[in-house]
């Protein structure tokens, strides 16, 4: 027994030894990871920065057509933009939250996250097929509905309007295809995480 | 602002230069292939820059920086979705081919050193996650922190990674 575990310590030691001399960074390591550290501070702040100029534009013309005298359509579109603007800001802090601190929790912590994360994106897919199919149903029924008004529109500029009509009949493909491989390539992830957690789970 | 920015970078630079040979070694035994395993090593890097901030001390540094390292790590595998590369795999990765050796005779011929890395290299994630932290140095305590599982289950699962990290090296036992 003891002969035994003097073997593997001896075992261990020689593998650390050799273990220590397996790989090494290249002289230039950290000077390249500082390199990328300032690009990606760089986007960052150009990303942010960007971002507060269309905000600030965006929110000023909304402010403007608001204040003064215009239709209810006009007041319509800038309130919808509003809105909009108040979306996306919520949508760039919910997805820049916390992004790094899933790293520092403990491997299976890791994983559990990584595939309640992959799971939700799945959900997220599923439910944006069923609305872009949803908003293409509801712009043919907004316009069958409002046939009277488009018709001479359409009569006077047909190539016009079927060239409109032509890009939504091939949108509604084109996003469902687009959503479909973004799916499949999630459901692989999936796959892969719940694979890498099986094996966490029964070793 | 400045000076905490300052301290960070300085904290930093004592991170990889203390634990960058660790680093690279576990960057290693993800990635058979030079180029994407130097592209792997930044991205680590840039993880515990990024993490850095948020490091409270609940856990040593080095628990710290192995778990940001092994996720990271296991990103790159999940996200690649290659099948498990075979030993075979790996030494055409990162050798000239040899039109003349067997895989016992090739074994015996090629060092310790190259058998332990490619052999680590070759095993299932979870006992190479074992085994990384077993020959870096980590005890029980902190091997069961970074992987999230308890003591207990740390010595049961390095016996049975041992034994494979064996066969994959052609011990006989």
């Amino acid at each position: 027994m003891t002969n035994d575990s003097t073997k593997q310590d001896r075992e261990l030691d020689l593998w650390r030894e050799q273990w220590s001399r397996v790989a090494r960074p290249s002289p230039e390591f950290q000077r390249q990871v500082q390199q990328r550290i300032k690009v990606q501070d760089r986007r960052f702040w150009l990303g942010n920065l960007l971002a507060l100029a269309a905000f600030v534009v965006m929110l000023t013309l909304a402010i403007y057509q608001l204040s003064h005298p215009a239709s209810r359509i006009e007041k319509g579109r800038a309130t919808g933009i509003c809105l909009l603007l108040f979306v996306a800001v919520a949508c760039r802090l919910w997805i820049s939250r916390g992004t790094w601190r899933a790293e520092t929790q403990s491997v299976r912590a890791f994983l559990e996250l990584w595939h309640r994360r992959v799971q939700a994106r799945i959900r997220g897919i599923q439910i944006g097929i069923y609305l872009a199919t949803g908003w293409l149903a509801f712009c043919a029924a907004l316009a069958a509905a409002n046939w009277a008004t488009i018709r001479p529109g359409l009569m006077a500029h047909p190539t016009v309007y079927l060239a409109m009509m032509l890009v939504l009949v091939l949108m509604l493909p084109a996003i469902w295809f687009g959503l479909m491989w973004f799916r499949r390539l999630k459901v692989a992830e999936l796959n892969e995480v719940t694979r890498l957690l099986e094996e966490m789970g029964t070793e | 602002m400045r000076e905490t920015r300052r301290a960070l970078e300085r904290q930093f630079e004592r991170i990889l230069g203390e634990h960058g040979a660790a680093i690279s070694r576990l960057a290693y035994s993800y990635e058979a292939v030079n180029g994407i395993r130097e592209e792997l090593l930044q991205e680590i890097a840039l993880a515990i820059w990024q993490a850095l901030p948020h490091f409270r001390g609940e856990c040593s540094e080095r628990t710290f920086i192995f778990r940001i390292a092994h996720n990271r790590g296991l990103t790159h595998v999940g996200r690649r979705r290659a099948p498990q590369q075979s030993l075979d795999d790996l030494e055409e990765a990162d050798e000239p081919v040899d039109p003349r050796p067997l895989p016992e005779e090739y074994l015996a011929q090629t060092n310790q050193r190259e058998r332990l890395a490619l052999a680590v290299q070759s095993l299932p994630v979870a006992h190479k996650q074992m085994i990384v932290l077993m020959l870096e140095g980590l005890s029980h305590a902190e091997i069961g922190e970074v992987l999230g599982i308890t003591e207990n289950n740390v010595a049961v699962r390095l016996t049975r990674a041992r034994k494979t990290l064996k066969q994959a090296m052609g011990v006989t036992q």
